[in-house]
């Protein structure tokens, strides 16, 4: 055996970096978060795995015809995954809850302000003006606006992107009660609000989605593609009318392009770009703005608790986001601690949906704002 | 300083667009929900459900499974989780031999300890 051919047969051993060995530990802690943990563990796994197929020494993967390289073409770059799986989100949300409390769009929209709050920190520490954007977006806490923004303004910052939306969608447990126990009293926790059930007709219902398609599109072009598939989803499930289809966008469609979605958004954590400076300063900015997120949803809150004469719990003002049914489960929880008899939950459930369109009309926004092509 | 100045004018136009699309939008909502108080909108339901149920039958159309007590809703739901539970808990359908619950029924842990017992993989004599 001539050294020729050694050499060509350690041709994968003999390209094995540092930045490809660290990416292949990463893949692992997305692995360990996803199964270990149950963080989001429909989209960290295959997240997870497209990282270290993407990392394997020469990965024929991410040559021209390369599986990830069709997948990230094919539905990354054009926008096509996160606005089908918007699809299943519409058909699985209920917005009932929204129709019978409008006032809710208020706290809805409170809960945006970390966009904008990561945007100028971002600025500060020195990023790009796009970059800066898709960076605030993660304070929209929703994976498929964060890539659909991001995958706009900043395509070779969409890995980061991505993996902090997802990963701290996963954490809304973990960081947000203790800064709704911080930001709030005991008393104020305590707040009973009565909950009165309304029967929305079916009419309603049908016209929810038609009706906010056509003013957020009209008055917000960018958005159309978010709410007009959000709420394609939406008006498919109540008309009642295609249940066939219904159950296609929320089961079968949406699994099948979570996978490709997790695999080409983990093919894009190529070592030589994901592992910089910038990297770190993504994830930190991330959970800055969910912070701020939940911070300003307390305060709205709070303003509505002084408006309303002490009979709003300013919790309800943390379930803003876009994070839906998780967000207003930890309202209840929380809320529950200091009296068990508290029953908040359908209440920030109203605005918990009401955060999931705001989110979509935030980024549709910051989209205009940036001159998005 | 020139990025600061253009992030804090962002903030204020992104904030207050999206603060006024929200509240544009609930005056929609507001209105939407009007609609259900209109009195033809009360009557047209009235009429879809006496069509769909003729007297001294019952049959439950969407408006009635909207009005299901929360309480008996949140029962349903613990039973349905409970049942779905139970049911992971057991050996997958496929797998099983026999209806769950019934005098035969083993899951396959058990199954697999029965086996041992009664037929050793030692050849005996």
């Amino acid at each position: 055996m001539n050294a020729d051919l050694i050499s060509r047969l350690l041709v994968g051993v003999n390209h094995v970096t540092w930045q490809s060995l660290v990416m292949l530990a990463i893949a692992g802690l997305l692995f360990y978060l996803a199964i270990a943990k149950d963080y989001e563990p429909l989209l960290l796994l295959p997240i997870g795995a497209g990282c270290l197929l993407a990392n394997l020494p020469l990965s024929p993967m991410l040559a021209e015809d390369g599986l990830l390289k069709v997948l990230y073409d094919m539905g990354i770059t054009n926008e096509m995954f996160p606005l089908l799986i918007f699809v299943g989100i519409g058909a699985l949300t209920d917005f009932g809850p929204l129709l019978e409390n409008p006032k809710m769009v208020l706290v809805g929209a409170a809960g945006q302000f970390g966009i904008f709050g990561t945007l100028l920190l971002a600025l500060a520490l020195g990023f790009t003006k796009n970059e800066s954007a898709s960076i605030g977006i993660i304070g929209a806490i929703d994976g498929p606006t964060s890539i659909y923004v991001s995958g706009k303004l900043a395509p070779h910052m969409l890995g980061p992107i991505t993996v902090a939306a997802y990963s701290y969608m996963s954490l809304v447990p973990i960081i947000m009660p203790p800064i709704m126990r911080l930001l709030t009293t005991k008393k104020e926790r305590m707040i009973r609000m009565p909950y009165s059930q309304r029967t929305i007709s079916r009419t309603t219902r049908i016209l929810f989605p038609i009706v906010v398609t056509i003013i957020v599109g009209t008055l917000v072009p960018f958005a159309t593609p978010l709410i007009g598939m959000l709420m394609l989803g939406n008006f498919m499930k109540e008309s009642g009318a295609v249940e066939r289809l219904t159950k296609a966008s929320s089961g079968e469609i949406a699994n099948a392009v979570t996978l490709f979605l997790g695999l080409a958004i983990g093919s894009t954590m190529v070592g030589v770009t994901f592992l910089k400076p910038s990297t770190l300063a993504i994830l930190i900015l991330g959970i800055l703005a969910f912070t701020f997120d939940t911070a300003a949803g307390l305060m709205c809150g709070k303003l509505l608790k002084v408006i309303s004469g002490g009979k709003f719990n300013p919790l309800i003002g943390a379930a803003g986001i876009s994070a839906f049914p998780m967000a207003a489960r930890v309202v209840q929880r929380v809320a529950q601690e200091d009296d068990f008899e508290n029953f908040l939950l359908m209440h920030a459930m109203g605005a918990n949906a009401a955060g999931q369109v705001a989110s979509v009309v935030a980024g549709g926004v910051l989209l205009a704002l940036m001159g998005a092509g | 300083m020139g990025n600061i100045a253009f992030g804090l004018n962002i903030n204020l136009i992104g904030m207050s667009l999206v603060f006024g699309l929200l509240l544009l939008l609930w005056l929609v909502l507001f209105l939407i929900g009007k609609i259900d108080n209109l009195p033809f909108m009360k009557g047209g339901e009235k009429e879809a459900i006496s069509e769909e149920a003729p007297a001294g039958s019952y049959s439950v159309s969407g408006r009635q499974a909207d009005e299901i007590e929360p309480d008996l809703m949140t029962a349903i739901t613990i039973a349905i989780a409970a049942h779905v539970s139970s049911r992971r808990r057991q050996a997958a359908p496929s797998m099983r031999m026999t209806v769950p619950g019934s005098q035969i029924f083993a899951s396959r842990w058990l199954a697999a300890g029965r086996t041992r017992q009664t037929g050793g993989w030692t050849p005996k004599g």
